[in-house]
């Protein structure tokens, strides 16, 4: 069967890898990025090793925000709100994980 | 919104704003303002999902050695694949290729209905293994274990509520692809696949943080 890219011309395979270029590359640093995390899943290399877990957990979450859901290019307005919901979020987490923590 | 749009592509303008950049804004600071509500609502369980690994860390641990930590991860990569085919299908709408566009959309909704597979299989594992502690006719394994039925109950919330949201967002991405392969349809309305992209990639963050807050920190 043909390739459906083999019908394509020069500059349309040009902008092709342009306009995908940003995708693609999100989506290996996911795949990488969970790949750690099943790794220290499944191995638990020490104890304290959820605090790994869980940063790289932020970073996926900053890459999907970011990058996926365009908030980096975003009007400001869009920006500031996407912003406060997990802004909003961080408080309530910290102040209910600093209380448990701390007993 | 940040890529140029090939010509030909647009979105046409309803008569209570004042131009169609303010349209586009409006419609990505709604869906934004809903998606926001729905970040709270499922953090919320996500923090005490935490709050009983802090308060019964043995109990949430013999629950969680139960979750098939390998169905979870392929589920992982399975929605991060469908993140891929929606950024496509955005990026295809921007060029103005129709055609590829309504294929991309389609392999996100298969990849959708892949999840939801595997995780109904999932289901049926744990129904196997005796842990579905609200069954009132089906024993519960860990009913030596109280604070474990919290943990596995909180696990049925979240997970199932996640499940709905993707169950209905395949729903609507179908609807949305018999629409938008008709002729015209970029012309007019390409930011409904913009605007569509945010929930479904907001799907996605949301599985991308209980796939580690309630399969891999516990175990």
């Amino acid at each position: 069967m043909r390739s459906p890219l083999a019908a394509l011309s020069a500059d349309d395979r040009a902008l092709l890898r342009k306009r995908l270029r940003t995708p693609v590359l999100t989506f290996l640093a996911l795949l990488a990025l969970l790949a750690v995390n099943v790794t220290l899943g499944a191995t638990l290399p020490f104890a304290e090793v959820w605090i790994v877990e869980l940063l790289v957990v932020a970073v996926m979450v900053m890459l999907i925000l970011l990058v996926s859901m365009e908030v980096i290019h975003e009007p400001p307005l869009i920006r500031l709100f996407s912003g406060l919901g997990f802004f909003w979020v961080a408080i309530m987490v910290g102040m209910t994980l600093t209380d448990y923590l701390a007993r | 919104m940040s890529e140029s749009l090939a010509d030909g592509v647009g979105v046409a303008r309803a008569g209570h704003f004042e131009t169609v950049a303010q349209q586009r804004a409006a419609a990505t600071l709604g869906i934004w303002a809903w998606l926001i509500t729905e970040l709270l609502l499922f953090s919320a369980l996500f923090l005490v999902a935490l709050i009983t690994r802090i308060q019964h860390p043995e109990a949430t641990v013999a629950a969680a050695r139960h979750l098939k930590f390998w169905i979870g991860a392929t589920n992982t990569v399975v929605l991060i694949c469908s993140s891929l085919t929606m950024s496509m299908a955005i990026e295809f709408s921007r060029m103005g290729w129709q055609r590829a566009m309504v294929r991309a959309m389609l392999a996100t909704a298969a990849l959708g209905g892949l999840f939801l597979v595997l995780k109904g299989y999932e289901y049926y594992a744990d129904w196997a293994e005796h842990m579905m502690p609200f069954l009132s006719q089906r024993p519960f394994a860990l009913a030596e274990t109280p604070a474990a039925r919290l943990f596995v109950n909180l696990y049925y919330v979240a997970t199932l509520l996640h499940a709905l949201h993707l169950f209905t967002g395949i729903g609507l991405l179908l609807g949305m692809t018999w629409m938008a392969a008709k002729a015209g349809f970029l012309s007019r309305h390409q930011n409904w696949i913009e605007v569509y992209g945010l929930y479904w990639h907001f799907i996605d963050l949301v599985w991308i943080l209980a796939f580690p807050i309630l399969y891999v920190v516990n175990r």
